[in-house]
């Protein structure tokens, strides 16, 4: 068989692609900052000594790390509306299985960059007279943060992937503006294919940086 | 607002649950296998120091991993093919996006496990007059084994969850049942729920085991080290 490539579908909707990729970042950039921050929380929850405090954290970091992504979207915009009698529109749903997701993942880098550092650290900075909290702003929090570098960018990464699942429960992203031109056009060839390689050119770069980042933290440790 | 859970329904549709449960240990289970062989062999050309083996390794390896699971299904199922000529059942399609990607993750697992041991074990081994393929066997990998196990268990599991994409593909895994039986029985509440709990305890019973297994290889490694 041979197949003739014919990318006009692809050039002549390439603003319904950009759409998509413009949905694609918004995920992203709300998704991401809202994890780091709600994970710093959970870490706080699951590196204190109370075990009222750290064990739902950790219950939540498993229960989250532990299922797949596209059942937490699913759940949330299918069976979470009907326990609290609101619906959530696609985009909200799929923002709230994102964070949940990413935020439990995020918890665990903060908890395991804290842990990282010795515990002289803490020792000598109760010595100077700093309370916890002092402690863990001035000392601690600035030693790990480019420890935990590399770790957060791949996390971006994975959550950047993650996002195309959201396509499933139609929030107009990439994934879904290719999904929706492929049938129209009967091209999914040349659409997928595209809409892949746009992929690899948004997430690529971060890829790459993570990748420097390991490197020269290794050089230095 | 009130809810009055009722897994009855659930339970009167368990035997397609069931099905969904073998249909995910299914794929699972073949795209670990075909992952690792794609993965080794990846690794392997990666290693071989010649560049018109190690680049196209390379850059297929970066593109798998730079790019969501999701359109590695819809292409494989879609694309895939007219590129080949034939027509893939959903099966098919799932297992090869699944294998593909895995075996992108499962190469790094291997080179780093490779690249980790000193240098010095490579020039031990072939003062005592081994040959390449045998420090590798003998000597290289029994000792990057251990040290690829953590990493090669985690990729599974990330592997186990993606299973649950290949319903997009309509293959009645897990989670495309759950949906087959919601749509029977209008409780997404109650089955969207024990499918979730259904991965989570298989993937927290896993990860348990895999964690004995490493804490005990580790020990081992230690006493026969003195």
């Amino acid at each position: 068989m041979t197949f003739v490539w014919d990318f006009s579908a692809v050039l002549q909707n390439y603003q319904v692609l950009l759409k998509g990729v413009a949905m694609t970042a918004f995920l992203w950039a709300i998704a991401f900052p809202a994890s780091m921050l709600i994970g710093f929380v959970i870490a706080l929850g699951t590196g204190s000594r109370n075990k009222l405090l750290s064990a739902p954290g950790r219950v939540y970091v498993e229960v989250f790390r532990n299922t797949p992504v596209m059942i937490q979207l699913i759940w949330f915009f299918y069976a979470f509306p009907i326990l609290t009698g609101h619906q959530l529109t696609p985009l909200v749903a799929a923002l709230a299985g994102l964070i949940l997701n990413a935020s439990a993942y995020c918890s665990e880098i903060f908890r395991g960059g804290m842990k990282s550092v010795p515990t002289g650290q803490w020792e000598g900075a109760r010595a100077l007279g700093m309370s916890h909290s002092q402690a863990l702003r001035r000392i601690i929090v600035p030693q790990v943060f480019s420890r935990m570098l590399p770790a957060f960018t791949n996390r971006g990464i994975e959550l950047a992937k993650n996002t195309s699942i959201a396509s499933v429960i139609a929030v107009q992203e990439l994934m879904y503006q290719g999904r929706a031109l492929s049938s129209a056009f009967y091209r999914p060839l040349e659409i997928l294919t595209a809409v892949a390689v746009i992929y690899f050119v948004v997430i690529y770069p971060g890829s790459y940086a993570a990748s420097r980042l390991e490197k020269r933290f290794a050089l230095r440790a | 607002m009130h809810y009055e859970w009722d897994f009855g329904a659930v339970w009167e549709y368990r035997q397609m649950l069931l099905s969904g449960v073998i249909g995910t240990m299914k794929i699972a289970a073949v795209a670990i296998l075909v992952g690792v062989v794609i993965g080794a062999l990846l690794a392997t050309m990666r290693l071989s120091g010649k560049r018109w083996l190690s680049w196209p390794a390379l850059w297929f390896t970066e593109f798998y991993r730079n790019t969501p699971p999701l359109v590695h299904f819809f292409w494989a199922f879609y694309a895939l093919p007219l590129v080949l000529g034939v027509s893939l059942d959903p099966y098919a399609a799932a297992v090869i996006a699944l294998s593909t990607q895995s075996g992108a993750f499962y190469a790094e697992v291997f080179r780093g496990g490779v690249i980790s041991i000193e240098r010095g074990q490579w020039e031990g081994a072939r003062a005592l007059g081994m040959q390449g393929p045998a420090v590798l066997r003998r000597v290289i990998l029994p000792q990057a084994a251990q040290r690829m196990l953590p990493p090669f268990m985690e990729r599974s599991f990330e592997l186990i969850k993606t299973t649950s994409l290949a319903s997009t593909l309509a293959y009645s895994d897990l989670l495309y049942q759950a949906m087959q039986v919601n749509s029977i029985t209008f409780r997404p509440l109650e089955v969207y729920t024990v499918i979730a709990g259904i991965f989570f305890i298989t993937l927290l019973v896993l990860s348990l085991l895999a964690h004995g297994v490493e804490f005990r290889l580790t020990r081992a490694m230690h006493t026969s080290a003195g």
